[in-house]
């Protein structure tokens, strides 16, 4: 395939910004979803291409040398390999389903062309994000993406608490970036360059031992973008607010592409992090702690986007967690089989919510299986997925990451099945309250009740059937599979191995194998029976607000971290910030302000050496001639 | 030299053109004429640097750089003309000759190796301005600046003149490697050197309008016709800036040591004069005088510090401000078009921009742009010239030079965003201003341009 065509991957998203962007208002409807469908498939198949002519060497394509500063060189260019062209298929595939979705689910809505440019800008930053040969293109995506989902989370700008949403997001994401661009600067400081396969060679060179100060340094800065970016404790609480967006954003931008933009770069920097186990323990001690947090605040949420987003924060502490064990492809794995079924999750929640008529409460629900019966068993689909029940993909790549965490640390492992017990709960209560039981909600919703259109149901199946057979791209041996995504990744942890073998060691035994698979699809079943007793047995509603006392009701209010937060941060912060305006008001002013009449008063006097006077100009022009030629000779 | 000998034919068969009844060609065949100097001017770019004109010209890629700049500018704001078609005493095909043939000066200022061409260079350009700057016949402010200008420049040539025939005195020759050549022979330079090259620097620091020369400049900006003020604040300027650094580099670099200092004081006071003084200022084509003056402080920077990297410092900043330049002017020839109907005193204030943003959101974008390119805001071309400028001027370690550079720079942001402002913040009664199509092409060239080498100035830099 012709190199220069790769270019054309971020940039037909980015003409379709252009022409749905500024053509707002004019282009018509119609078109307007075509386009920006269009330029995600285009992008889609062009990677298809990428994909087939690989030949498993990491190809660099220069478009121009962007900046060359000193001895600092930084091109403007893209990396091939083998996981880049992975994230490309994610990102440019499930792209393409959630734009095809969103022009049946945004159809009413009056900004339907700006939704559209937005989402067509959002996907050429995350390309140029995972395409880039450069931690500084990786930068610039990575702030574009920031940027996109700001303005896809505040897209209903009316609403205020939507604003104020936006708003968190991003300022969550600065602190992250702050962490990230730190990083950078630490690695132009410590290697010279910024071109990833320089960095790495120079990393790997043997001149940097493991747990160098330096390299730690490095990469725990990088983490605290990821951290960020990805939503892990103590940057999480902006994702489950994201979801103030309109749902097909909470599909791609929070939950399949984005948040995964730092499990991405932790891979990517992979070389750097075997030489920093400590930084590794620290990245898998707070993934852990974030999917066990994350995943317990799902237990009492009611909101069926807010069950969601606690279970994607829970599911990216799980991917942080294989990467702290230096389970590289394991990670990368589960964020391919998490993109499948939680894009599928939101997308069917989004079907749920566009027959509710916007109602997102699942105690006025109830019974919609019989109304949307493709919503349904996609959903259902899905919810096995993530519960990790054989043999779907969700088995597989949690079932790999378990394997890893047990060959590393039992208790870790101990805690990772506990939150995949909590995850197939809430998943399955989250099931049988929505589509079970008896319909809760008001006569009208009821009267409106209906599937939805091919548009958005197409999407939703394609991904169920991806969900479903998602597990076959890595079958372990122990199955009789060939793990091929390992064997396709395995050159791009070449130089790790090389710096860090022991990062990479320990095998489990077969017949273990089998026993951590049987007890943790057997922990998940467990309680999805609890489950079915409670919500389908029983009948169970989740009570109202106000009945909810002790810990659930903890729990309900999301452990008061953002109460936590509001008070430790945010109002001693809005605290000093008043006092320094009200210091800034008086001294500042008076600086900047007398500077600013100083350069006023001096204009006004200079301004009258300009008498329009041909005479007066000769005189000073000679007058210059004179002093210049009496300094240069008489007094030097 | 293909440039000079097309510009000089196809100058006098566009005269002739002028002897139609039908004025419409003009316009067309000028630019034809521009545009195949244009390729002609870049056909030996691969080529090695030569001589010409038995030995009294010089070609390499700096020199074509330059010269394509000029053309380039030159093309811009002949398409801004519109022909002068709104004008009924104008004579547009001696305007449209005097162009061309101001522009053969230019070339043989930029690729001068003899001061004999150097001298007929400034003399062709200047005369042809003197003309064009009086060409509004019935505006008396139009001939006042037309003589200033003339009265200023004769004597500037005069002391310029005086300088060389020194310099001839003191060498033998006119010639800038012989020059050269004899100012490293010479340990102790003898002072009749070091007169006729303090004299001749000052004649050509007049004709970019260094402090304490500059004072024609506001005068004449503003009195001549918009379309020559910015023919004068780009080409003459940027032919002006090549010649410096040509002489500088090819024949004084020497004994740098014993001239740096008076550039350095010219510098520091071009950019206090240009900068402070256009604060106060109410007209935004007064504004624009001053502001050159500015630039010219910035670029005499980069020829004080005169290191590896002040080449193509100049060429980008040469760039980049003709192409802003030529942005806002191209934005207040229409607007002051609209507005002198109500009033001709406020045609050419800042409050002519008033509410620009609301009825015309392309003009006022164009000129955003430009005004950020002058005033140096990052992602626009004059960013990365202002920062090539000022890292050549470090790299000479001239740190006391760049607090007042970058202080200056400061104040410059003031009185370039008074446009800014004027346009997005303030009410006023502008109505939709036409715009043909070829104009507003014109206009969104030069923005793109100042985009473009916005995001990538390696792009440019990178060829020079």
């Amino acid at each position: 395939m012709n190199s220069s065509l790769l270019f054309l991957i971020p940039l037909l998203p980015l003409i379709g910004f252009i022409i749905n962007g500024i053509g707002f208002r004019h282009v018509p409807k119609s078109l307007a979803g075509v386009i920006g469908s269009a330029a995600s498939l285009g992008a889609f198949a062009i990677s298809i291409l990428a994909w087939n002519a690989f030949e498993g060497q990491p190809q660099v394509v220069k478009l121009f040398d962007w900046i060359s500063i000193g001895q600092l060189t930084i091109p403007f260019a893209f990396q091939i390999d083998q996981l880049s062209l992975l994230m490309l298929m994610v990102v440019t595939g499930v792209g393409s389903l959630i734009h095809i979705y969103s022009m049946g689910y945004m159809h009413h809505d009056e900004g339907f062309g700006k939704f559209f440019a937005f989402l067509n800008l959002f996907l050429f930053f995350m390309l140029l994000l995972v395409m880039g040969s450069n931690y500084v293109i990786m930068f610039i995506g990575w702030e574009g993406v920031g940027l996109c989902s700001y303005l896809l989370i505040g897209f209903w700008n009316k609403v205020t608490n939507y604003n104020n949403a936006a708003r968190k997001a991003f300022i969550m994401n600065r602190i992250g970036d702050l962490g990230f661009l730190l990083g950078i600067f630490m690695i132009i400081q410590t290697f010279g360059s910024v071109e990833y396969l320089e960095v790495f060679a120079k990393a790997a060179n043997g001149s940097f031992s493991i747990n160098d100060t330096v390299i730690v340094t490095i990469t725990a800065l990088l983490f605290v973008g990821a951290m960020g970016k990805s939503a892990q404790i103590p940057l999480y609480t902006w994702l489950p607010d994201a979801m103030a967006g309109p749902t097909p954003v909470s599909a791609l931008i929070h939950a399949a592409t984005m948040v995964t933009a730092g499990i991405y770069m932790v891979i990517r920097s992979n070389v750097l992090y075997s030489l920093a186990p400590a930084t590794l323990g620290v990245v898998g001690g707070i993934g852990l702690l974030t999917a066990v947090v994350a995943a317990s605040i799902g237990l009492y949420q009611n909101d069926i986007k807010k069950v969601l987003a606690y279970s994607t924060v829970s599911q990216l502490g799980y991917m942080f967690l294989a990467l702290g064990v230096g389970a590289y492809t394991s990670a990368m794995f589960h964020v391919m089989t998490h993109a499948f079924f939680k894009a599928l999750l939101f997308l069917g929640a989004g079907s749920v919510i566009h027959a509710m008529s916007d109602e997102q409460d699942i105690r006025n629900m109830g019974g919609l299986r019989k109304h949307l019966p493709v919503t349904f068993w996609t959903f259902f689909v899905a919810t096995l997925a993530i519960s990790g029940i054989f043999p779907l993909s969700g088995f597989f790549s949690k079932d790999e990451i378990l394997a890893h965490v047990f060959e590393h640390n039992q208790i870790m492992w101990g805690i990772g099945l506990f939150t995949s017990m909590m995850t197939a709960f809430y998943m399955f209560r989250l099931l049988f309250v929505t589509f079970f039981g008896e319909f809760r909600g008001t006569h009208d919703q009821k009267h409106h009740l209906h599937e939805s259109p091919a548009t958005m149901t197409i999407p939703l199946i394609i991904l169920a059937v991806l969900s479903a057979a998602g597990g076959l791209l890595n079958i372990p041996h122990v199955l009789g599979g060939g793990e091929s995504l390992a064997h396709f990744m395995a050159p791009l942890f070449e130089l790790s191995k090389q710096v860090n073998p022991d990062l990479f060691e320990g095998h489990l035994e077969h017949s273990t194998e089998y026993i951590l698979m049987g007890v943790s699809v057997g922990a998940a079943v467990l309680s999805i029976l609890f489950a079915y007793n409670l919500f389908m047995g029983k009948k169970v509603v989740p009570a109202a607000d106000k009945d909810v006392t002790g810990f659930p009701k903890v729990l309900q209010n999301k452990y008061y971290v953002d109460e936590f937060y509001e008070a430790v941060f945010v109002n001693p912060m809005r605290k000093l910030s008043d006092l320094l305006y009200s210091f800034g008001e008086f001294l500042i002013d008076l600086v900047v302000n007398g500077t600013g009449r100083l350069v006023q008063f001096l204009s006004g006097r200079l301004r009258l050496l300009q008498t329009g006077e041909t005479g007066f100009y000769v005189f000073a022009m000679v007058l210059g001639i004179l002093v210049i030629l009496a300094w240069n000779l008489l007094l030097k | 030299m293909l440039p000079i000998v097309l510009l000089s034919i196809l100058g006098l068969v566009v005269l002739f053109l002028g002897f139609q009844k039908s004025k419409n060609l003009l316009l067309p065949a000028t630019l034809l004429v521009l545009a195949i100097v244009l390729v002609a001017n870049f056909l030996h770019w691969n080529d090695m640097p030569s001589l010409y004109f038995k030995n009294m010209l010089f070609e390499n890629k700096f020199t074509m750089a330059f010269s394509g700049i000029v053309i380039f500018s030159a093309f811009l704001i002949v398409a801004l003309t519109r022909g002068f078609v709104d004008d009924e005493s104008a004579q547009p095909a001696e305007y449209y000759t005097l162009m061309l043939f101001s522009l053969v000066g230019a070339v043989m200022m930029i690729g001068f190796e003899n001061l004999i061409m150097l001298f007929v260079g400034i003399e062709i350009l200047s005369v042809s301005m003197f003309i064009l700057t009086g060409s509004d016949k019935k505006n008396l402010r139009s001939n006042e600046a037309a003589l200033k200008y003339f009265l200023m420049g004769a004597f500037a040539t005069g002391i310029m003149l005086f300088g060389m025939a020194l310099l001839y005195g003191a060498t033998g020759s006119f010639n800038l490697t012989a020059i050269k050549g004899y100012v490293m022979a010479n340990n102790a330079p003898s002072a009749m050197l070091y007169v006729g090259l303090l004299m001749l620097l000052i004649g050509m620091l007049f004709k970019v309008s260094a402090a304490p020369f500059h004072f024609w400049t506001p005068d004449v900006y503003d009195g001549a016709p918009t379309i020559f003020t910015t023919y004068m604040s780009t080409i003459v300027k940027t032919a002006g800036f090549a010649a410096i650094y040509r002489l500088l580099s090819g024949s004084f670099s020497g004994i740098y040591s014993f001239w740096w200092m008076t550039l350095a004081v010219i510098t520091v006071l071009t950019l206090l004069a240009g900068n402070i003084t256009a604060v106060y200022q109410t007209s935004f084509k007064r504004m624009m005088a001053y502001s050159s003056i500015s630039h010219a402080g910035y670029l005499l920077l980069s020829l004080t510090a005169l290191t590896n990297q002040s080449q193509s410092a100049i060429v980008f900043y040469s760039l980049a401000y003709s192409i802003a330049t030529i942005s806002a002017f191209g934005v207040l020839m229409l607007v002051a078009k609209e507005t002198g109907v109500h009033s001709y005193e406020n045609a050419e204030r800042f409050e002519a921009f008033n509410g620009l943003g609301k009825k015309n959101p392309l003009l006022a974008f164009v000129l955003t742009v430009s005004m950020l390119s002058l005033a140096g805001i990052p992602l626009t071309a004059g960013f990365w010239g202002k920062f090539f400028v000022f890292s050549s001027a470090a790299d000479r370690g001239l740190t006391w030079m760049l607090v007042i550079a970058i202080l200056m720079s400061t104040v410059g942001i003031y009185y370039y965003f008074k446009a800014i402002i004027a346009a997005y913040m303030r009410e006023g009664e502008l109505s939709a201003i036409k715009v043909s199509p070829f104009y507003r092409l014109i206009l969104i060239a030069t923005t793109i341009i100042t985009l473009v080498f916005g995001l990538m100035p390696d792009f440019l830099k990178g060829l020079v």
